[in-house]
């Protein structure tokens, strides 16, 4: 069993797909956590499925204009960026119902990607299998894919720090953080810009779809187990890599669709966490009883 | 000049979009004052509220803190929000939430100072809290939390306080201990409470104005039955009547005497 895992960790696809489980977890467990406490896993869920179209408009680009260099990646960034700029920005938060933009962004987003893929020629252009696009497939990633995951996590990582206190105030009181003179509006949106990255970060992971998975359940998970931000953010990052690891090697080992196994490796444990918790709980009530 | 008032406001009229909420209200807070402004729900405090701290431009009229627009005048001001306002189950300590406190004093830097944390720890000895800073927030009673936002208000050193119905939802016996703990803290700085509980408030505050839409303002701490009449319309009877009308005016005196 050993042996063979050493064996398998050879396999450059085998690598990438670890280093790419790792970059998914540090950037689901920080980002995630903000999510969670701020209560917009369904925001972030507009923004993640909206990366869909950006993703056919970047195969539809290089059909249409030849632009190879145009990487799916790429176009899912771009059309995040959009999202969360629209669903941050003021002007529509004060107009049109939050809920509404994201049910507007959210089909939109997934429709356009449809229709960009539909249009492309596909003997002419590779174009990955869209339900791969939907739902991920870790062992399917590029040594490219790395180089713009890594530029994200860095990015995610260093903003973080810079501007954690102000984060930690928006998340928590938007209204204090106004009179205490946090730019409130442009922190939400920078926010959002971060979900946005991170969306990116986790597409190839688990796919468009089960982005929302990632970015919830490792850190509503450890948010069960600490009081504090940032050992809730460190809690989901180790949660995020013990079941994107298990899960990849468990769909290698079964032939399973890996970004559904992870997902479902990840809601068992929440579930058994869940458990675990209301159980000591009332062990220690009858003790203090 | 001399000395500038801590709060003045004339001519005051805000509201949302059309719809006025406040009109035409004059007031002078002055330095040291134990402030307290009643009205019923729905009267416009919290409007007013907003207008003090620069979250809602005035449509007529000017507001100065101490001289100042309440966009930079608000620096002045440690705000308490109502109790029910924040997120309960949010992952973070007694200690951290008083630490965001400092966020107005030093400004975006990505981590809070000794000199912040000192501070910090500073105000919860204040608040009589500094045992539970390591507390999650959730942990604590409706008093006990009251206190921790006051810290988090005080940290900032600020001039005037300003608390929004800081009783709701907590016990009786707490909101007195609360209230003279407001008390004491007035020896050194300026008090403005915000609230609907006219019975708690005129025991403790120095002055007193009723707000309904219009502002009612008395000299003297005395809430007078024409005040109450104006601002509050007819439930008068049913808020006023009798004793509790009659046990103000008395009361009054004999703090004098």
């Amino acid at each position: 069993m050993v042996g063979e895992l050493v064996e398998l960790l050879q396999l450059p696809f085998i690598q990438r797909m670890f280093i790419a489980g790792f970059l998914a977890s540090i950037s689901c467990g920080i980002i995630g956590s903000y999510v969670v406490v701020k209560r917009i896993v369904f925001v972030s869920g507009g923004i993640a499925h909206a990366t869909f179209g950006g993703i056919g408009f970047a195969y539809y680009l290089q059909f249409m204009l030849g632009w190879m260099w145009f990487d799916p990646l790429v176009g899912a960034l771009i059309f995040a960026l959009i999202a969360a700029i629209i669903l941050g920005s003021p002007l529509m938060r004060n107009r049109i119902r939050e809920d509404s933009t994201i049910g507007v962004l959210w089909v939109v987003g997934m429709a356009l990607g449809i229709l960009f893929i539909h249009a492309v020629d596909r003997s002419k252009i590779l174009v990955q299998d869209p339900v791969s696009i939907l739902f991920g497939n870790i062992l399917l990633i590029k040594l490219q894919d790395l180089y713009l995951m890594v530029g994200l996590v860095i990015a995610i990582i260093f903003i973080t720090i810079l501007l954690y206190k102000d984060l930690q105030i928006l998340t928590f009181d938007e209204e204090f953080a106004r009179i205490a003179g946090v730019n409130v509006n442009a922190m939400n949106i920078l926010l959002l810009v971060l979900v946005a990255f991170t969306t990116v970060v986790l597409i190839k992971v688990v796919g468009v779809v089960l982005v929302i998975a990632m970015l919830t359940i490792p850190a509503a998970i450890s948010g069960l187990f600490t009081h504090n931000l940032k050992m809730m953010m460190i809690l989901a990052v180790f949660v995020g890599v013990i079941t994107t690891f298990g899960g990849s090697l468990l769909s290698l080992n079964y032939d399973f669709p890996p970004g559904a196994t992870i997902v479902i490796l990840m809601g068992c444990v929440f579930v058994v966490s869940l458990l675990g918790k209301s159980i000591n709980q009332r062990i220690c009530l009858v003790k203090t009883e | 000049m001399g000395t500038k008032s801590a709060i003045e406001i004339t001519g005051l009229t805000a509201g949302y979009g059309k719809e006025l909420v406040i009109q035409d209200v004059n007031l002078c807070v002055e330095d040291g004052d134990f402030f307290g402004i009643i009205g019923p729900n729905g009267g416009g405090k919290t409007t007013l509220l907003k207008v003090m701290l620069g979250l809602l431009k005035p449509m007529k009229g000017d507001i100065r803190i101490y001289g100042e627009s309440p966009e930079t005048g608000r620096r002045y001001i440690g705000y308490v929000p109502q109790y029910a306002e924040y997120d309960k189950v949010y992952p973070i300590s007694v200690r951290d939430v008083v630490l965001m406190g400092r966020r107005s004093v030093r400004g975006p830097s990505p981590w809070y100072s000794n000199e912040d944390k000192k501070a910090a720890m500073n105000a919860l000895e204040t608040v009589k809290m500094k045992d539970f800073k390591d507390r999650h927030i959730s942990m604590l009673s409706g008093g006990q939390r009251q206190r921790v936002f006051v810290a988090r208000a005080l940290v900032s050193q600020p001039r005037i306080l300003l608390l929004d119905e800081p009783t709701a939802s907590v016990d009786q016996t707490m909101q007195e201990n609360l209230y003279k703990f407001f008390k004491e803290l007035n020896k050194e700085i300026t008090i403005i409470l915000v609230t609907h509980d006219i019975g708690v408030i005129s025991s403790y505050v120095t002055r007193v104005a009723c707000l309904n839409r219009y502002m009612f303002t008395h000299d003297e701490k005395l809430i007078t039955k024409e005040m109450l009449e104006a601002s509050y319309h007819c439930p008068v009877d049913i808020i006023a009547h009798g004793v509790p009308h009659r046990v103000l005016g008395e009361h009054q005196k004999k703090k004098k005497s």
